[in-house]
């Protein structure tokens, strides 16, 4: 059962987050867009850490985040945005949904390995 | 605010005396113009080869006859009508002459007054301006997403250029729109296929030979798509964050026009004169036979305001990027 739910619409960056951890050891599956990642979620309740673009086709990974937290009333997962959005605005979204972190691409693991195996945890 | 007069620009002279070579390169190189000298009978191969042209340099008794005169006026204006056509007057006023006149030939200037050449490429060629901090900035943050997503490649990058050619070319291209407060447009970034594709395989072979990744073959045009893709994001988002911090946002709904892609003629049009502010890296590296060339174009057609150009948009206390910023 998948642990982590990595959400991205560039098979570039599912390749290589997903990946970097399955090589070390982790347990992931991957979704095309917030409307998958909301599907995947949904079937995969084992899932404890979502990493997800923001800027996405047919739902944006902010949308989703809002729809775990009130259609699926999923307030337990974790959820990290991992997108090239910085703005203020923008996290203050991804706060008030429950994010709780952010990422500027591009994904440098190491940096970020412990602090998702204790969110996943 | 600076303006940046790093800008090159490139030229087909047409011009048959050699004689006139030393004083036009003088002016070209104070006003950073790139002469490509081209005799009559390549002026065909010469369009053909050179896809980023600023302007044509014309000399009014170039091919001596009006009849020769006509045939250079119809290439042209067949091949690349958006390109200005400046022209030196020599014997006579040849301008009047000229099958272009008023349209393609937009200015003219005496064969012994410099000046008017520099003015008629600082107005025709140049004409718009760039902040020195949006071209050092947009250099800046390509190259940084470049490097993190070709890791084992050395990445270097040619002078930025005004390009007033409307040319696809390279083989793949990205296209996005930048919506801002000061500006608004579009970024393409363009790519040729097969040393992307050759650089991307050669990647996966050693990782597959480091054990870190798993199956997968040679690269494909679907991957090189994906990356493309994914650079484009990257160095949009970087962009936006740095330079585009207060929205496109009013009471009024935004302006729109359509774009024109000629696949046929290779041929792209925003709907606008206004020209392309153009960057060009160069990717070598381990295992690639050919040096990988994106090319970069930004196109501000829809509003460019550069007096409100504002580059304060990122935070100082900004994450770096690839950092966890936790709430």
């Amino acid at each position: 059962m998948a642990k982590i739910l990595v959400v991205d619409d560039s098979s570039t960056v599912r390749d290589e987050v997903a990946g970097f951890l399955r090589r070390n050891g982790l347990d992931v599956d991957t979704a095309v867009d917030g409307k998958d990642g909301l599907a995947k979620l949904r079937g995969n309740p084992g899932v404890k850490l979502v990493v997800s673009d923001v800027n996405m086709p047919n739902m944006d990974g902010l949308t989703m985040v809002e729809k775990i937290r009130g259609e699926l009333g999923n307030s337990a997962v974790n959820v990290i945005m991992l997108t090239t959005e910085s703005s203020p605005a923008m996290k203050e979204r991804g706060k008030a949904a429950g994010v709780k972190g952010w990422i500027v691409k591009p994904f440098k693991g190491d940096a970020v390995l412990e602090t998702f195996r204790k969110l996943a945890g | 605010m600076s303006m940046t007069s790093r800008l090159v620009s490139k030229m087909l002279v047409l011009d048959a005396r050699d004689e006139q070579l030393p004083s036009l390169s003088r002016v070209y190189g104070e006003q950073n113009v790139i002469g490509i000298a081209v005799r009559n009978e390549d002026l065909a191969s010469a369009l053909a080869e050179h896809t980023d042209l600023g302007a044509v340099l014309l000399a009014g008794d170039y091919d001596g006859s009006p009849a020769a005169n006509e045939a250079v006026a119809a290439q042209l204006h067949a091949l690349r009508p958006e390109l200005p056509v400046i022209m030196q007057q020599r014997e006579r006023n040849e301008a009047a002459e000229w099958p272009l006149a008023g349209r393609q030939l937009r200015a003219s200037y005496a064969a012994d007054d410099p000046e008017g050449l520099r003015t008629a490429i600082d107005e025709h060629v140049f004409g718009v301006t760039f902040p020195d901090a949006l071209v050092d900035g947009i250099v800046e943050i390509t190259t940084a997403r470049l490097r993190s997503l070709f890791t084992s490649m050395d990445v270097a990058v040619e002078a930025p250029s005004i390009v007033r050619d409307r040319i696809i070319f390279g083989e793949a291209f990205s296209l996005i729109p930048l919506e801002g407060a000061w500006c608004r447009g579009y970024m393409l970034m363009q790519a040729e296929e097969e040393p992307l594709i050759a650089t991307l395989g050669s990647a996966a072979a050693r990782d597959r030979e480091a054990g870190s990744v798993g199956g997968a073959g040679a690269a494909d045009f679907r991957e090189l798509n994906s990356v493309l893709g994914e650079l484009t994001n990257l160095v949009w988002g970087a962009f936006k964050n740095r330079f585009l911090s207060e929205p496109a946002t009013g009471t009024q709904p935004l302006v729109q026009v359509p774009l024109l892609i000629n696949h046929r003629h290779r041929y792209i049009s925003f709907g606008s004169d206004n020209p392309q502010l153009c960057f060009r890296y160069r990717l070598s590296g381990p295992g690639t036979a050919r040096d990988v060339v994106i090319d970069q174009r930004f196109v501000f057609s829809l509003n460019w305001s550069p007096e409100d150009f504002d580059d304060s948009g990122e935070a100082a206390d900004a994450p770096a990027f690839g950092e966890i910023d936790l709430f």
